[in-house]
């Protein structure tokens, strides 16, 4: 059962990834930096933030990997909607081509963006839900 | 939509599945550890897993549907930012600075070197794999 949600979960999260990365890449053709994985990410980030802030002030199981809906949606939805091979292909890539600003600049805004958003979303779900 | 789109699609949900169970397996069996070692894993070798086949096919051709299947399904539901995202959080909350920089350090070095080390590997082994293919036809 918890299997089959966190496949659920994840087959959503990819395909959705997919459709989002590609309308992305059709409005921004030739972005300066690899944004439609950027944007993805940071969507995906601020989606788990407000998710678990959510489900934590609904106090609910302790072992949270016994929690269907976490399953479903945490684990699965958003973990799979994300992606991190990704980020690592496209920054080895753009070190390949030299481009080793805009290596560094894709490297610290997906990260430090990742985690701010994430913050940002499961602060506002704690402090006003 | 076109056919080939809606295979597209179902190939990356497979993938995605698969690749979500796998990591959900990983995590369980780390979970009582204090320091995300599962999340850490599963962002590395997803990494050289999706550095191997972008650099596999540099000298192979390989369909659109196997390609976004395993890349952007398998690998993308694999590896995640997400939690990556929350557990850095997560530590700089409950645990030390320490933890944080030794987990974002070893994710972001470790995930660029692995993939560039899967991109070396697979460009390799896929020429060599072409040539010794060619050699047989002849």
């Amino acid at each position: 059962m918890n299997s089959t949600l966190v496949m659920l979960g994840g087959a959503v999260g990819a395909m959705l990834r997919y459709a989002l990365g590609l309308i992305l890449m059709k409005r921004f053709p030739h972005p300066p930096i690899p944004i439609a994985m950027l944007f993805v990410n940071i969507i995906g980030s601020v989606g788990l933030g407000l998710f678990l802030g959510v489900l934590f002030s609904k106090s609910v199981n302790p072992d949270i990997y016994e929690e269907p809906l976490f399953l479903l949606v945490g684990l699965g939805f958003f973990g799979a909607f994300t992606t991190f091979s990704t980020f690592s292909v496209e920054s080895m890539q753009l070190l390949r081509d030299g481009k080793i600003k805009k290596a560094c600049i894709y490297v610290f805004f997906s990260i430090s963006l990742s985690i701010a958003f994430f913050a940002i979303g499961f602060w506002f779900t704690l402090s006003f839900i | 939509m076109k056919k080939i789109q809606i295979l597209t699609f179902l190939a990356i949900g497979c993938g995605g599945a698969i690749g979500t169970v796998f990591r959900y397996t990983i995590n369980i069996q780390t979970v009582s550890l204090l320091f995300p070692l599962g999340t850490l894993l599963e962002n590395l070798v997803g990494s050289l897993l999706l550095g191997f086949l972008t650099g596999w096919i540099v000298n192979m051709k390989l369909s659109d549907i196997v390609k976004t299947g395993l890349g952007v399904g398998f690998c993308g539901g694999f590896t995640t930012m997400s939690t990556l995202a929350a557990d850095i959080y997560s530590l700089f909350i409950h645990s030390s600075p320490f933890l944080v920089i030794l987990y974002m350090g070893t994710s972001i070095f470790g995930g660029v070197a692995l993939a560039f080390l899967g991109f070396i590997l697979g460009e390799h082994i896929s020429l060599y794999y072409r040539n010794t293919k060619k050699e047989g036809e002849m």
